[in-house]
């Protein structure tokens, strides 16, 4: 870091000032920080994607160390289920559930998965994935993985166009296809063809036996007619807001590298795709670093300073927008770090608040960042927290480390426990040498297995393909699904090693109701929450009776509010 | 034409003003239309929308706009209708007796002649992709607070053809996707496991709601009561699971619908419309005649037009069709052309679209093709202006818009409009 920058506030701090100062104006008091009960599962949520353990939440809600957050944020980042989680929300988020029209013609999940997760463990800078990504046709040697973007889309220039828009720039140029956008000045149809220019070369190149490719021609002409003033335009690649590219000539009989034919992929000696990805990932580019920094954002806080994500335009401003400004400043002066950047926004007051509002406040309005929002849990972090929950996760892990005869096996996410493990999470994140592979790899292949177990519990949650995930929007058929499906009833089970066999081997009730309120809500229950567990267990007379009524409180508390969102 | 159902008295003092239009037409020969099963109600009955999607593109020239003699004309023959003067093709005999409760447009031009992309726009009235397909976008707007049963509902037999399933909802959401019911057989877990106590589903239950009251307090309520609905919702429908039920449908019904799919199919969309879901689509398949077009014509159109009528019948007798707009539509038409193997190819130019029911001009045919159906002639109709028109006879208001998540978008096309000639 340098002096000049050492000067200067740290985000979180300008974050909050900036918060603090908008709340001001709007004369909007802010809800009180969150306990620590809130702060465990909101922070083990939004950094490894799923809820702590029971023994996780005890040893953090017992720690004496004032400075426990910050080293439960630090550790946790540090950890490889945080590249896990980011991979998953980056799949999400380029991929949108999509699977090409002919499913084959694709990278598979399980390369995807790596290639981004290995993106996120080795802090790969945002720009050089995009680079990466928009430069794939499929046929490098190294990372072939990030042509899903482009496959999962049949590469099909129009929902490309769309989507380098809206996902790497933060403008959905949909409507600009057929028109000027009649809503807002700046979405042009001139705009949405330059994009489209970089990107209509490319086609589909099937591989046998399976798989695909890009491949791309060296000739086409953009152009494009509204339908409101039939006015026709023609156009070079141009990003909105830059220049125009001026394609060079090709000389006559060298347009390819590799000319294509019925079974040749075409490569042309000047690619335009190759020229998108060295042009769009760069600070210059309208957008860009602000895309990523309010994306980034609204993962943390629920809401977009520029909401919803892909309308950044002029009649659509941001509700910070001098925080903004400075976010995407941080992500340039830090180099598209975004682990860092993760760091900031979670040590901030303003994430760190209490989801319960001000006594005798009504809901302040959701942009002006007074209380920690009610956000649904994504399909992911529901899947992962009900196996946490119901201790799939740790009774998997102790049976593989059982199997491999290990002495003292580490166990899934422990580096939340706060104390000494934090140095030994790092080390295998940072350092896969201290294995033949890396921490994250291991954990993927792993956790396949957890995976099949919750594969329903996912496709009942999982938006729909090629939307956005939007707003917590909770369907009748999820209700149906968690009340009624034999396919849950597995996960329900008692088997050795799952939480509802640890709370079967308890007679007390009062530990009990503690075990059960922290293996699946991360906080101890209150006494009316005690005694309402004590009442049903004193009901159950026989021993099968008291199986069934500990499998219902965890079956209730899995279905409640509190446990589907993240608060 | 003898009454269908001979034992149902008929009583005209208490028919609706659409059912005496009718019953003129029964003094034609169409009859039993005259028997309203509607209970009295204080509320207005909700506007309800049923499409009968001819999948595979049904053929125009064999149904709606027959060019007997031209030589793209084929081997029917036309047949007069309950419409002076207008006639349509021979495979359609029940339907040419209706044709005067019927709106028939002659002069769609989608121009587009494939499978995925006409699904999709014929339905979303857009050829840009991610907007809510008809029931979607109509269950969305038709709603009313209170609502627990479903919207939507898609009807179809299981097995072919993945371009019947592209996504419905859009960015609407999962909320407004339709319930598939495939083959008849009712959603997914409607009912607990075998294995599981009541008294446990009773606990669950129990400290569900408990955990929710006491998480609510001192919190913003926006989404909780969303989460909790959604439990409401699901034990409506697990208490209401008979309406997915067709074994609670008469043998005399099931008779007349029709034993086959698709008369399986029409008789569960008018139990589920009965019900108070509010939009169905039924799809009936097989249409794509590339080869043996008139014979396969001769097969679909028997299926198809028997239980149409029916199907109207029973809707008008049930003062259903009043308040129900039935759209009948598929994803295109046929070529004028006949192919070597005697079938007719994809084709978008110039076809038809039929409706009946609330909102819609009975008795009108809209628009006409050429001598040999090439071409639109009178009155070009685009599918932007047919989404329009659904919508506008459903008493929404397609200038509308959608505000959902801080975005805005336009109901339907903001580049096309309603027919006004064939709006009631």
């Amino acid at each position: 870091m340098s002096a000049a920058r050492a000067a200067e506030p740290a985000l979180h701090q300008e974050i909050d000032s900036l918060v603090a100062r908008r709340l001001t104006e709007l004369k909007i008091t802010p809800a009180g920080p969150s306990d620590d009960a809130e702060f465990v599962r909101r922070i083990h949520l939004d950094l490894t994607g799923v809820i702590p353990t029971s023994r996780q939440a005890r040893a953090f809600l017992d720690d004496r160390a004032p400075a426990k957050r910050r080293r439960l944020i630090d550790a946790l980042l540090a950890s490889p289920d945080y590249a896990l989680h980011m991979a998953r929300v980056f799949d999400v988020m380029l991929v949108e559930r999509r699977v090409p029209t002919i499913t084959s013609y694709d990278v598979t999940t399980a390369d995807w998965r790596a290639y981004l997760t290995e993106a996120f463990a080795a802090d790969r800078p945002w720009d050089e994935m995009v680079r990466e990504i928009l430069g794939s046709d499929g046929a490098e040697a190294k990372r072939p993985a990030a042509v899903k973007f482009y496959l999962v889309r049949d590469v099909a220039p129009h929902s490309l166009t769309r989507d380098v828009g809206r996902l790497f720039l933060g403008v959905d140029l949909q409507c600009a296809q057929c028109h000027d956008d009649p809503r807002f000045a700046d979405y042009l149809q001139a705009d949405y063809y330059g994009i489209y220019a970089f990107v209509e070369r490319m086609k589909v190149h099937p591989v046998m036996p399976r798989g695909a490719q890009v491949a791309e021609t060296a000739e086409g002409k953009t152009t494009f007619t509204s339908v409101f003033t039939a006015k026709k335009g023609e156009t070079n690649p141009r990003l909105p807001g830059g220049d125009m590219l001026a394609d060079p000539a090709p000389e006559k009989g060298k347009e390819y590298v590799v000319k294509p034919g019925p079974k040749e992929r075409g490569i042309p000696t000047y690619s335009r795709r190759l020229k998108l990805s060295e042009q769009l990932p760069r600070t210059e580019t309208k957008g860009f670093a602000r895309n990523i920094a309010n994306r980034l954002w609204a993962q943390f806080f629920g809401r977009g300073l520029v909401h919803p994500l892909d309308m950044h335009h002029a009649k659509n401003p941001p509700s910070h927008p001098q925080l903004l400004d400075r976010l995407a400043r941080w992500m340039v002066e830090h180099r598209y770090d975004l682990r860092g950047f993760v760091r900031e926004l979670t040590l901030s007051d303003a994430y760190q608040r209490s989801s319960l509002l001000p006594a005798g406040a009504g809901p302040p309005p959701a942009e002006a960042y007074a209380v920690a929002p009610l956000r649904g849990l994504t399909a992911e972090q529901l899947r992962w927290s009900w196996l946490q929950a119901t201790g799939r996760i740790d009774q998997h892990y102790a049976k593989l480390d059982a199997a491999a005869q290990k002495p003292a096996p580490p166990k899934k996410s422990e580096p939340a426990k706060t104390a000494a493990p934090k140095t030994d999470a790092a080390k295998t994140a940072a350092a896969p040498s201290s294995g033949p592979e890396p921490a994250w790899k291991t954990r993927l292949a792993a956790n396949q297995a957890l995976e099949r177990l919750s594969a329903t519990l996912l496709t009942a949650f999982a938006g729909l393909p090629g939307q956005a995930e939007g707003e917590f929007q909770p369907v009748v058929d999820q209700a149906l699904y968690l009340r009624n499906s034999e396919k849950l009833l597995p996960l329900l089970a008692d088997e050795p090693g799952t939480t509802l066999a640890r709370l079967g081997a308890m007679s007390e009730s009062a530990p009990l109701a503690e075990e059960l309120y922290l293996s699946v809500l991360a906080r101890r229950p209150t006494p009316v929450e005690t005694g309402e567990v004590s009442r049903l267990l004193s009901e159950s007379k026989t021993p099968a009776e008291r199986r069934e009524t500990l499998q219902s409180l965890l079956w209730g508390l899995l279905l409640s509010a509190e446990f589907r969102l993240n608060h | 034409m003898s009454r269908r159902r001979s034992n149902l008295a008929v009583s005209r003092s208490t028919v609706s003003r659409r059912t005496v239009l009718a019953g003129a037409a029964g003094a034609l020969g169409y009859g039993a239309l005259a028997y309203p099963l509607r209970a009295a109600s204080a509320e207005a009955p909700r506007k309800q929308l049923l499409l009968l999607f001819l999948s595979g593109g049904a053929s125009q020239l064999e149904t709606w706009d027959p060019k007997p003699g031209a030589k793209t004309g084929g081997p029917f023959r036309s047949i007069a209708t309950s419409l002076p003067g207008v006639r349509i093709g021979e495979l359609l005999p029940h339907s040419a007796k209706i044709m005067d409760r019927l709106t028939v447009v002659r002069s769609v031009n989608s121009n587009i002649p494939d499978h995925f992309q006409g699904h999709y726009a014929m339905q979303s009235g857009r050829i840009v992709p991610g907007y809510p397909v008809l029931g979607s976008a109509a269950a969305k707007l038709l709603e009313r607070p209170g609502d627990m049963l479903p919207g939507y509902v898609s009807i179809r037999r299981d097995g072919p053809k993945a371009y019947t399933d592209i996504g419905d909802a859009g960015f609407l959401g999962a909320k407004y996707e339709a319930v598939r019911i495939l083959n008849n057989r009712p959603p997914e877990n409607l009912l607990p496991p075998p294995s599981l106590k009541p008294a446990v589903a009773d606990t669950v239950e129990r400290v569900r709601r408990a955990a929710n009251d006491r998480f609510g307090r001192g919190r913003a309520v926006a989404p909780l009561p969303s989460y909790d609905t959604t439990y409401e919702q699901a034990k409506v429908l697990m208490q209401r699971r008979e309406i997915f039920d067709l074994a609670k449908e008469s043998p005399a019904d099931h008779d007349r619908y029709g034993k086959h799919d698709f008369g399986q199919h029409c008789l569960l969309a008018r139990r589920l419309l009965q019900s108070g879901v509010s939009c169905v689509r039924v799809t009936h398949f097989d249409w794509d005649a590339h080869q043996d077009n008139f014979y396969w014509h001769q097969v679909r159109c028997a299926e198809f037009d028997r239980t149409l009528v029916t199907l109207l019948d029973d809707l008008e007798h049930r003062g259903m069709l009043e308040h129900t707009l039935v759209v009948i539509s598929g994803e295109m038409g046929r070529t004028p052309q006949i192919n070597n193997l005697g079938g007719r190819d994809h084709w978008g130019r110039a076809w038809s679209v039929a409706m009946a029911g609330c909102g819609v001009k009975p008795g009108l045919v809209y628009g006409s093709t050429n001598d040999t159906g090439t071409e639109v002639k009178d009155d070009p109709v685009k599918l932007g202006d047919l989404f329009h028109t659904y919508l506008t006879a459903l008493g929404i208001d397609s200038h509308g818009m959608y505000e959902i998540g801080g975005r805005t978008n336009p109901v339907a096309d903001p580049a096309a409009k309603p027919i006004a000639p064939l709006l009631a």
